[in-house]
């Protein structure tokens, strides 16, 4: 590890490379910051760009877009109780009484550092534990590998939707999009009807701008237009933190970065979870339990601590064995591997000087993060009231402009366009779109070692079973699967209770 | 300006009457029997078209149909336990069908929508200048939100032409 932080610094430690972050963190905070644009979408929508870069600071930037994006849904929770993001409900739990009471900039900046205390705790686990588990993940052949996709893919399908079933569907779907173009082992042609663009296969940004951006723009039928009106007197308060204040943040916010941290590295599970975890959690043991709710300074640290804690850790399974943590994570594998960077123990060895950049460039994303909050909060606090007849058309024109110059022709405008038709129409079904993104993504690798293993065992499906690996990930899958079908029977029960 | 105001407030009372016919009418779709039908009619199509859309060689050991088939197979049992539920809870169970409300002003709603989006499309490749497309489109969302400030219209624009600039030269992409 130590030989590569001397080359890695060297490479993180440019002003290209800086420049890329700051403006990776402005526009994730904006984007954040406006209830109805979410991470992911921004993430999608800036993807193209990263592809004339090299990895470096294609990777800063879009992981300054994921973290500030952590950080940025928490303006509008706290300033107009609309939080920006899914992830930032929780922090409006008590971010916006706090507000109410005056003390705007003080619950802003407590969002900030706990963002910042996450994200950094998060960045440094995902630097000790990388390279740990991607030891581990070196010793998986590809019937192992096989089993963890599956075992990805059964979880994320399982946690995305409403019903489990329609998650696999989903995930089949994702999948079999995969398999559109050249066969990986054989590279005959498969699914192309004749289309010889298609032969490459769909590019997947291409996709996602259809099948998340895209498709954002019809949703805006089902809203009523109107204005959040932000009232600038709000922000008057001087934004200070007492000494009691900043004692009482510091148990939640550690305990959330760990909870952060722990349920990151599942893949599947996301920063929602983690944030209203941990204000459960921090609810439970805090000394001043009346006060959640109405303003608690511990219950905003646990919540943001927890949703930026969650950055680092969804990219430990992603760069050491390729299962992405999220769906935002899941777009920076393409990302990664435009630059010919697969995951694994390689990237830590060969690749070490570059990985160990990004990891150490996570690091630094957080601080510009803490610059830039504690400057230009009041622009984000802004941005907020942006009307939607102006965000629209700009939104469809960075999609179409995207689309377009992933390979310079409309042609792949048109398939933006049909993703979201078709994500239009699987809304009305109420099928999670998110495992269709992470089967895309594990498609071509999910195949490649389902049928390189069954090669090596001459066609016996026995393969599966036959390490102890094999059987550990097969146990995980069906343990996961009998959890979430209890949990959703539980649902179903109190549903119906009610 | 005024006359373009009366073009759009006709427009806007016309979208009103057909607004307040639609917005009453409700569809409930049978969302689980739906789904159920069709994943499984697109596993099946997708069964039938493999053989003329994947070609495979003899030798192979495990070739490129063996995924594909795998998930369609996985697709299929998932929708049939979709639809089996869904009928066993109608015909057994007597319960109601699994139904979503859809709106059919929001339908329509997002049909305006969607070809604000086609014909930005088609006007970006027949021109082959994406700058006009982007005007168009910047206009096309102000009407369809019925928008009357002039300052919005002029920001849209000079943004509309800016993110053009931005690709065009910034980036290099020429469109």
């Amino acid at each position: 590890m130590l030989e590569f932080i001397g080359p890695a610094l060297q490479h993180l430690f440019t002003l290209e490379n800086f420049l890329w972050i700051n403006l990776g963190v402005f526009i994730g905070s904006v984007f954040a910051a406006i209830p109805g644009l979410s991470v992911i979408l921004c993430v999608i929508l800036f993807l193209p760009f990263t592809y004339r870069m090299t990895a470096i600071p294609g990777m800063m930037f879009l992981l300054g877009i994921y973290c500030a994006g952590g950080y940025g849904g928490s303006v509008s929770a706290i300033l107009i109780n609309t939080p920006g993001t899914p992830h930032a409900a929780a922090t409006m739990m008590d971010g916006h009484p706090l507000s109410q009471k005056g003390r705007t900039k003080a619950a802003l900046k407590i969002a900030l550092y706990a963002s910042t205390f996450g994200g950094v705790f998060s960045a440094l686990m995902l630097l000790f534990l990388g390279p740990q588990v991607a030891q581990v993940a070196a010793q998986l052949g590809t019937a192992e590998y096989f089993m963890v996709c599956l075992f990805g893919l059964t979880i994320i399908a399982g946690v995305s939707g409403k019903s489990m079933i329609k998650g696999i569907i989903a995930a089949c779907i994702g999948l079999l999009i995969s398999c559109i173009g050249a066969d990986p082992m054989t590279s005959y042609d498969r699914f192309t009807f004749g289309v010889q663009r298609l032969y490459l296969g769909l590019d997947l940004a291409i996709c996602l701008i259809g099948l998340f951006a895209l498709v954002e723009v019809l949703a805006k039928a089902e809203k009523k237009p109107g204005q959040l009106i932000l009232d600038s007197k709000k922000m008057n308060d001087n934004g200070k933190i007492t000494k009691d204040e900043f004692k009482r943040m510091v148990r939640p916010t550690i305990l959330s970065s760990i909870i952060g941290v722990l349920v990151g590295i599942i893949p599947g599970t996301g920063a929602s979870e983690a944030s209203w975890f941990s204000y459960d959690r921090a609810k439970a043991m805090s000394k001043h339990k009346e006060e959640f709710g109405h303003g608690s300074v511990e219950g905003i640290a646990a919540a943001e601590s927890a949703n930026n804690a969650v950055t680092g850790a969804t990219l430990v399974p992603l760069l050491t064995m390729g299962i992405p943590g999220d769906g935002t994570v899941a777009i920076m594998l393409s990302a990664l591997m435009i630059n010919g960077l697969n995951p694994g123990l390689s990237l830590f060895t060969t690749q070490g000087d570059i990985m160990y950049a990004i990891m150490i460039g996570l690091i630094f994303v957080n601080l510009f993060m803490l610059l830039q909050g504690t400057f230009l909060t009041q622009l984000f606090a802004k941005v907020v009231s942006i009307p939607q007849e102006i965000l629209t058309p700009i939104i469809v024109l960075f999609c179409f402009a995207g689309a377009y110059s992933v390979n310079k022709n409309y042609f792949d405008v048109g398939v933006a366009l049909i993703f979201a038709v078709i994500a239009w129409l699987l809304r009305k079904l109420e099928m999670p779109p998110v495992p269709i993104l992470l089967g895309m993504v594990l498609g071509n690798m999910t195949e490649t070692n389902f049928r390189r293993a069954l090669l090596i065992s001459n066609g016996s499906p026995k393969i599966f079973v036959s390490s102890i690996y094999c059987i550990i990930f097969i146990v995980l899958t069906v343990l996961a699967v009998a959890t979430l079908i209890r949990s959703k029977m539980k649902e179903g029960r109190e549903g119906t209770k009610k | 300006m005024e006359g373009k105001q009366s073009w759009m407030d006709r427009m806007d009372k016309k979208r009103d009457e057909i607004g307040e016919k639609l917005e009453k009418k409700e569809i409930n779709l049978p969302i689980d029997l739906i789904t159920g039908a069709l994943f499984l009619l697109i596993g099946i199509l997708t069964l039938l078209v493999m053989p003329g859309q994947v070609k495979v060689s003899d030798t192979d050991v495990v070739n490129g149909r063996a995924f594909p088939t795998l998930l369609m197979v996985v697709m299929m049992i998932c929708s049939g336990i979709v639809l089996l539920k869904e009928l066993y809870s109608v015909f057994i169970k007597k319960q109601p069908l699994t139904t979503k409300k859809v709106n059919l002003l929001i339908e329509v709603k997002a049909l305006e929508i969607l070809a604000i989006l086609v014909l930005t499309y088609v006007i970006c490749k027949v021109t082959d200048l994406f700058v006009i497309g982007a005007v168009f489109c910047s206009l096309g969302f102000l009407v369809y939100f019925r928008c009357k400030k002039k300052s919005y219209y002029a920001i849209t624009v000079t943004v509309a032409v800016l993110i053009w600039v931005a690709f065009r030269f910034g980036l290099g992409v020429a469109f």
